[in-house]
């Protein structure tokens, strides 16, 4: 090497490894938010929502729009996303340290990262219990933001997993709604025989495959063992009840279903409109989806009836727990805008704008007491939200309640389920890889 | 004196475009190795330097394979397709005597390219779709029940279906290049080749063959190089699904890092992304350096 090409690789060298000790120093700690000050009505306000799209984007819009009326000074920015793309953006802005001031969270694993990273602003003081605006929150959904006794998240809505069915479907095939998963199946042919997709299905993004296995493992798992599971510390996922589970959806999905094994290739709206249109007689949907899917197609509300997904008849877990939890926002800690923040956070939990966000066309059921009435909502959502506060327990979504590679693998392992790739030992097998790993 | 005014005044002139490389270009690449030695908890802002640990999970991982394993039938594919494939349509494109009948032709096939891959791979997945999709209601017009497959939706077909996609879209492209170096053969060559009682198929292999080597060898590295950069259409198709049999390493790095939350696997699977196009690009430089074929 000549003495000029090695100066410069000298130098090359030397740089970067100044840059490397100094790119990665972590995230600058700004000071901690000050919930409880009297806020400032000026300047930026950001905000990440999970309303992008159709029915539910005016609902934010039209709150910044009337917050901003009131405060003139206050600019209130909105970043609207999907319920798939949100998860990428909020990780993204996580990691570049420019989370807005406001973002959505789920509960479970999701929530305690950013709780744990000192991401989320303590609330306590002005949420916790004994706060007049704690009062107006139903205590499971406040508790389900809750780590260590202290209240992180301000609770919108909640949610829940129902089967969906189409009445006259069921009329017209002569089938009674299911108490039990064999008397699923069974009716599953007389539904055929009467012109319709038994159960609509699509789990082309992998979770909805997830939203029915969490559901049977609450039926065939203790919870006890199930949410112990969930920690990568304590889980063992050996419960005999998991594979039996596996077993029932692969069941359900080679019987129930048209697309079978090709599941995969199907966009879990197109199962919505499919059921939506009167093309299929039961779809497994959130309480957040009711009001949808009868908003424009051939399915009327009252021709919309829901049920529990029903529990095997020897299953050794519980059958009266429902699949679900709330959602709802975090307030940045390390805000500047945290009083300004809380303030804006208030006036979407009004009991006005709960009572609007539970309404159609949203029919989000408000966290906010009172806000879900047979005056405000529609039969289904109402129903829907009775079953989950009637609950003894709520089984979180599986992919927010386990570690990131558990869901990951969990992911591709209902995926593998569908495509008969794998049998359900194999999927056990790989969770349990997949947890050993996340310890 | 001047020289030295000379060198100082280039400096300058270049100054803007070496400091917007620099942040832009190097130091990201710099970062991301920096990266690929941490295990970085994105939350708290934690990183513990891990040394080689993320290249050790990496070359482990059973799916990092699977994703290198899908970005080389990438690659073999795609070079059969938008090169080889493309020059034979080419030739003939070139061949027709109408102007009129070529340029409509070149058009299109070039209309493809002209699409943005996330609207081609969302138009292609509904083509796709096991129940509307136009694909399987035009094979079971042909014969029914014979290719009825959720061609998205099962590992056995997806990928190649992702990739069947990607042709179509790069197809017309390509074809369009190799007609331009076509077009720069002399006629008289041509001509010539005829005169001695050379056919179209012999002409081809001949004259047009050898006079458009240059631009074959420079399309396969640009279609190796692409095909380890593919992303969108395998994210908008598949998102790396059935069960992760559709990734290629930059959806697997994108997956591992905002999805598994493990950026420093991810910043390795940048790293290799890295070597691997920065050799083809070296194969590429030195190749465009060869002497020029001359006529």
């Amino acid at each position: 090497m000549r003495a000029r090409a090695l100066t410069r690789s000298a130098a090359l060298l030397g740089a970067s490894a100044l840059v490397l000790t100094g790119c990665f120093a972590g995230p600058a700690k700004g000071p901690a938010a000050d919930v409880t000050a009297k806020p400032e009505y000026s300047g930026t306000l950001s905000i990440l929502t999970k309303f992008a799209g159709e029915p539910l984007e005016p609902y934010f819009e039209d709150l910044a729009a009337a917050y901003e009326r009131e405060h003139p000074k206050v600019d209130v920015e909105l970043i609207q996303e999907t319920d798939q793309s949100i998860k990428d953006k909020t990780k993204t802005l996580t990691a570049s340290d420019a989370l807005p001031d406001i973002y959505f969270t789920w509960t479970g694993n999701w929530a305690e990262n950013f709780i744990r990273g000192g991401r989320a602003a303590d609330l306590t003081e002005v949420i916790g219990p004994g706060t007049a605006w704690g009062a107006t929150f139903s205590e499971p959904a406040l508790s389900a933001f809750a780590h260590d006794g202290r209240y992180y998240g301000v609770p919108l809505y909640n949610n829940g997993k129902f089967m969906g069915y189409n009445k006259a479907a069921f009329d017209k095939a002569g089938v009674e709604v299911p108490k039990t998963f064999e008397e699923l199946i069974a009716a599953c042919p007389d539904l055929r025989e009467a012109g319709y997709e038994p159960i609509a299905f699509g789990n082309k993004d992998g979770w909805p495959a997830l939203h029915y296995l969490q559901q049977l493992f609450a039926h065939n798992v203790p919870a006890d063992v199930r949410e112990s599971d969930y920690d990568p510390e304590t889980a063992t996922w050996d419960d005999p009840g998991y594979p039996i589970a596996l077993e029932q959806f692969r069941t359900l999905v080679s019987r129930c279903t048209d697309t079978g094994r090709g599941t995969n290739g199907v966009l879990y709206t197109s199962a919505q409109e499919a059921f939506g249109q009167g093309r299929a007689a039961m779809y497994y949907q959130e309480i957040l989806e009711f009001d949808n899917t009868t908003s424009g197609g051939a399915l009327e509300p009252d021709d919309l009836g829901i049920f529990p997904l029903p529990g095997a008849a020897e299953a050794k877990g519980d059958p009266r727990i429902v699949e679900g939890a709330p959602e709802g926002y975090f307030v940045n800690a390390r805000s500047p805008r945290a009083a300004l923040a809380v303030d804006f956070m208030k006036f979407v939990t009004s009991a006005a704008h709960a009572k609007t966000l539970s309404a159609p066309p949203y029919g989000q059921p408000s966290t906010v007491v009172g806000a879900v009435t047979p005056q405000t909502s529609s039969k289904a959502v109402q129903e829907g939200i009775d079953l989950v506060n009637k609950a003894p327990r709520l089984a979180g979504w599986l992919d927010m309640v386990t570690a990131p590679e558990v869901a990951d693998a969990w992911l591709a392992g209902g995926e593998a389920l569908i495509s008969g790739s794998k049998s359900p030992e194999q999927v056990m097998d790989s969770v349990r890889r997949a947890s050993d790993s996340a310890k | 004196m001047r020289t030295l005014y000379r060198r100082a005044a280039g400096l300058a002139w270049t100054a803007p475009a070496l400091v917007l490389l620099a942040v832009f270009v190097y130091l990201p690449l710099v970062q991301n190795f920096g990266y690929s030695t941490l295990t970085w908890d994105i939350y708290s802002g934690s990183q513990e330097f891990a040394g080689l640990d993320n290249y050790r999970d990496l070359f482990a991982d059973p799916v990092f394979w699977t994703s290198f394993t899908n970005n080389l039938w990438y690659a073999l594919l795609s070079v059969v397709f938008q090169v080889f494939g493309a020059l034979l349509l080419a030739a003939l494109v070139e061949s027709i005597r109408s102007t009129r009948w070529q340029r409509a032709l070149r058009t299109i096939y070039f209309i493809p390219s002209a699409i943005s891959l996330t609207v081609a791979g969302l138009l292609f997945y509904f083509i796709y779709e096991p129940n509307l999709g136009l694909l399987n209601h035009a094979l079971e017009a042909v014969a029914p029940g014979t290719f009825d497959h959720a061609w998205l939706g099962q590992e056995s077909t997806a990928m190649t279906a992702v990739i069947a996609m990607s042709q179509w879209q790069g197809f017309g492209y390509s074809t369009l290049l190799f007609a331009v170096a076509i077009q720069r053969i002399p006629a008289e060559l041509h001509e010539a080749a005829a005169l001695d009682g050379a056919g179209p198929v012999r002409r081809f292999f001949r004259v047009t063959l050898p006079l458009v080597r240059e631009m074959t060898g420079l399309m396969v590295l640009v279609t190796v190089s692409g095909a380890f950069q593919v992303f969108n259409e395998v994210m908008v198709m598949t998102s790396g699904g059935p069960d992760n049999s559709t990734h290629v390493l930059g959806t697997w790095l994108y997956r591992s890092g905002f999805v598994r939350n493990d950026f420093g696997h991810a910043a390795a699977i940048g790293t290799v992304i890295f070597v691997i196009t920065l050799t083809i690009a070296m194969a590429q430089l030195w190749f465009t350096r060869r002497r020029r074929v001359e006529w």
